[in-house]
């Protein structure tokens, strides 16, 4: 297998429009690497830069070492499933599979042979025979992904290949898919813009918005230690609560102040602050780091808006201001809307953002 | 109850008049078909007779007895229920000629001999003998009187064949390119082409002599394909356009990923995808071109179409209806079979099978 550099890599469609702005990555070999961002983000024209099927504007794309910027896809080495799975109608699934194979001029026995060892690997034995318009979505997307796997490319780009299932087979078939990438072991792009899946599949995140990269990182990371306040919203369900506080020093330390609630900073927080000279600070907590304690503990004493039971836990919102605030708290003791609800925030996951650049703080 | 009874008498009703409604529609578009296809078949005396026979008739009835200026032949009237007289004559090679002309019935001068020695033998007034009717007569006659039948017709496929090749090759690749780029004036474009079907074909068909004259294509094939393949072009456009953008550009982009140069994976993938959508716009062209007229009066002079000529012989001194007919019939078969070989692709546009 191989690696994938991305240099500085720049995609323009006319005069305005700028898809990727110089995004520079690079995918290690084996590696399973997610673009994420929302639609219109430039992550699928990154992927279709690298597969050859949209021309670079500037910079260069590296496979191996090797500058593809201006090879055809043909000659790049690499594969693809697209979102539509883009299967030829007009032939078998067999044929769907060793179409590649045949124009890489393969004897007849070794193309029957790979064919059926990935139609093994992805359960499509008893489909080969059969016409796309036969098959269900799933199985589509198993050929798509058979076809892929079949032609052993250096790099494997997926193009939102789980958006088109629906939300049960979609959760099952990423973790095929991750199976599937652990046995062959190819270097892995794939891009889409749902974070759980994201997340799930994912050995490095790249995080992208109008074009650019805003963060790289471990799932963990990224939802840890977002970059910025979009990043810290984008990841995540229910996505990170954020709070417009201002920073008041009295005596004994610094407390986070707003309408709503008065939080003093415990000492290793107060020094991540250390550096930062503004009054104002957006403070950002997951909903898991914001908990239900009893009363006197209580930092933050408000009423239960909506209660949504999870079975393993139950979402709670609550209404601060204009903002609806959401936590995620054990199943039991179970909450009731209009109840009254004491919270308090964990200190050790507590995130601050500068709310002019949004980047954060204290990292 | 009564209500019940209610509903089914308008239910009854309803149904009824439904039925008659198709019926009435059906009658109405396969009538005219089967009086033409009947009326290719008829003689000439029965294509004049009124009202017309419905079937036609397969053979002939005649009565020979004797007659002022030798022998009176009179024939079975299927209108009039009677036999009527329709010669009195002794040259025997006057009667075959008539019967076989004005009566489409296969007869020789020796078998009338041997009806005339019968009835000079046997002691009755009379005789009756039938002979079979050569059913195909009409058609015989219309390619070997009407001038340049056979040529026309060769010429008319060529014609058509060329049209095609010509707006299919053209109209083709500008369809793909309407589906898959972006271009400036691209949607006033896809309306101009359109444009081009809005002038009457007779209106542009005289400054057409002038312009194929100058350029040596007036009165050739070429030239009358080239005027079919203005209007035809824009069609095809429309068509092909519509079919290449309900083709997937990903299939041909996965073709490329997968090993196939653009050219190859326009061959292999999109091609193929979009044959039914290129066969029924070679069937509209091929439609367009084989039954123009109008615009092929003006642009011919000794190199007919077929269209033409069925037209001169509707028209022309001989002018004959059942002749006429055989003429449409036969113009109409070559266009039934080029559809019938495509009617697999053109079902599968509608519906048959999805891209």
């Amino acid at each position: 297998m191989a690696t994938l550099e991305i240099i500085n890599v720049t995609k323009r469609f006319g005069r305005k429009v700028i898809a990727a702005d110089n995004v520079s990555l690079e995918v290690h070999d084996k590696e399973f690497l997610v673009l994420l961002g929302p639609s219109g983000c430039g992550k699928t024209t990154t992927l279709r830069m690298v597969a050859g099927l949209e021309e670079v504007t500037d910079g260069n794309i590296l496979i191996d070492g090797v500058d593809v910027t201006d090879l055809p896809p043909r000659k790049r080495n690499i594969s693809m499933v697209f979102q539509n799975y883009a299967i030829w109608p007009h032939m078998t699934v067999y044929e769907n599979i060793s179409y590649a194979l045949k124009l890489k001029r393969m004897e007849k026995s070794e193309i029957d042979r790979i064919v059926h060892e990935v139609a093994v690997m992805t359960k499509i034995e008893e489909l080969l025979e059969r016409l796309p318009a036969q098959l269900s979505g799933g199985q589509q997307q198993r050929v798509a992904v058979a076809r892929a796997i079949a032609v052993s490319p250096k790099v494997f780009l997926m193009d939102e290949p789980l958006s088109n299932l629906d939300a049960k087979l979609r959760v099952s078939t990423r973790t095929e898919l991750k199976a599937i990438h652990a046995s062959a072991k190819a270097t892995t792009v794939f891009v889409t813009h749902d974070q759980a899946e994201a997340m799930s599949i994912a050995d490095r995140i790249v995080i992208m918005r109008h074009g650019k990269i805003i963060q790289i990182g471990t799932p963990e990371e990224v939802y840890d230690k977002g970059a910025n306040i979009f990043v810290a919203d984008f990841i995540g369900t229910p996505p990170t609560n954020f709070f417009d506080v201002e920073l008041q020093r009295n005596g004994k330390g610094l407390h986070l102040v707003n309408s709503y609630f008065d939080l003093r900073l415990l000492p290793e927080n107060e020094a991540r602050l250390k550096g930062y000279n503004k009054d104002q600070l957006t403070l950002g907590v997951r909903p898991e780091n914001i908990i239900l304690v009893k009363k006197p503990k209580s930092i933050l004493d408000t009423t239960a808006l909506v209660v949504e039971p999870q079975g393993s836990h139950q979402v709670i919102a609550f209404r601060l201001g204009e903002r609806i605030i959401k936590i995620v708290a054990p199943a039991l003791p179970k909450m009731e809307m209009g109840e009254t609800i004491h919270l308090d925030f964990k200190q050790e996951s507590l995130r601050f953002f500068d709310p002019e650049s949004t980047l954060a703080i204290g990292d | 109850m009564n209500r019940k009874v209610n509903k089914k008498i308008i239910k009854a009703a309803k149904d009824t008049v439904f039925y008659l409604f198709l019926t009435t529609l059906i009658a109405g578009m396969l009538l005219p078909v089967y009086f033409i296809v009947s009326l290719s078949f008829l003689s000439t005396r029965e294509a004049y007779r009124y009202p017309l026979p419905l079937i036609p008739a397969l053979k002939t009835d005649f009565e020979l007895t004797y007659g002022e200026n030798g022998y009176m032949l009179s024939v079975w009237d299927r209108t009039d229920k009677e036999y009527q007289t329709v010669l009195d004559t002794n040259e025997v090679e006057k009667m075959e000629v008539y019967i076989k002309s004005r009566l489409g019935t296969k007869i020789t001068q020796e078998e009338i001999q041997a009806e005339i020695a019968r009835l000079e033998n046997s002691d009755q007034e009379s005789i009756f003998f039938t002979k079979p009717r050569s059913l195909l007569y009409n058609y015989d006659t219309f390619f070997k009187v009407t001038r340049d039948a056979v040529p026309a017709l060769i010429r008319s496929i060529e014609i058509a064949a060329l049209t095609i090749l010509i707006s299919l090759s053209i109209g083709g690749l500008a369809g793909y390119a309407f589906a898959r780029y972006i271009f400036k004036g691209k949607d006033a474009l896809r309306f101009s082409v359109l444009f081009v079907r809005m002038f009457p074909g007779v209106a542009i068909a005289l400054p057409m002599v002038f312009i194929l004259a100058r350029a040596n294509l007036y009165d050739e094939p070429l030239g009358l394909s080239l005027i079919y393949s203005v209007g035809a072009i824009g069609l095809t456009i429309w068509i092909t356009a519509s079919i290449f953008m309900g083709i997937p550009e990903s299939l041909e982009e996965a073709a490329r990923v997968f090993g196939a140069s653009k050219f190859k994976a326009f061959m292999r993938i999109t091609l193929p995808l979009a044959l039914p959508g290129l066969a029924a716009s070679a069937m509209y062209t091929f439609l367009g071109a084989w039954n123009e007229t109008v615009a092929a009066i003006i642009l011919t002079q000794f190199k007919p179409t077929f269209s033409v000529v069925v037209y001169q012989t509707l028209l022309g001194a001989q002018g004959q209806i059942n002749l006429a007919a055989a003429g449409g019939i036969a113009m109409a078969l070559p266009a039934l079979i080029f559809t019938f070989f495509l009617r697999r692709y053109i079902n599968q546009m509608w519906g048959g099978v999805t891209v």
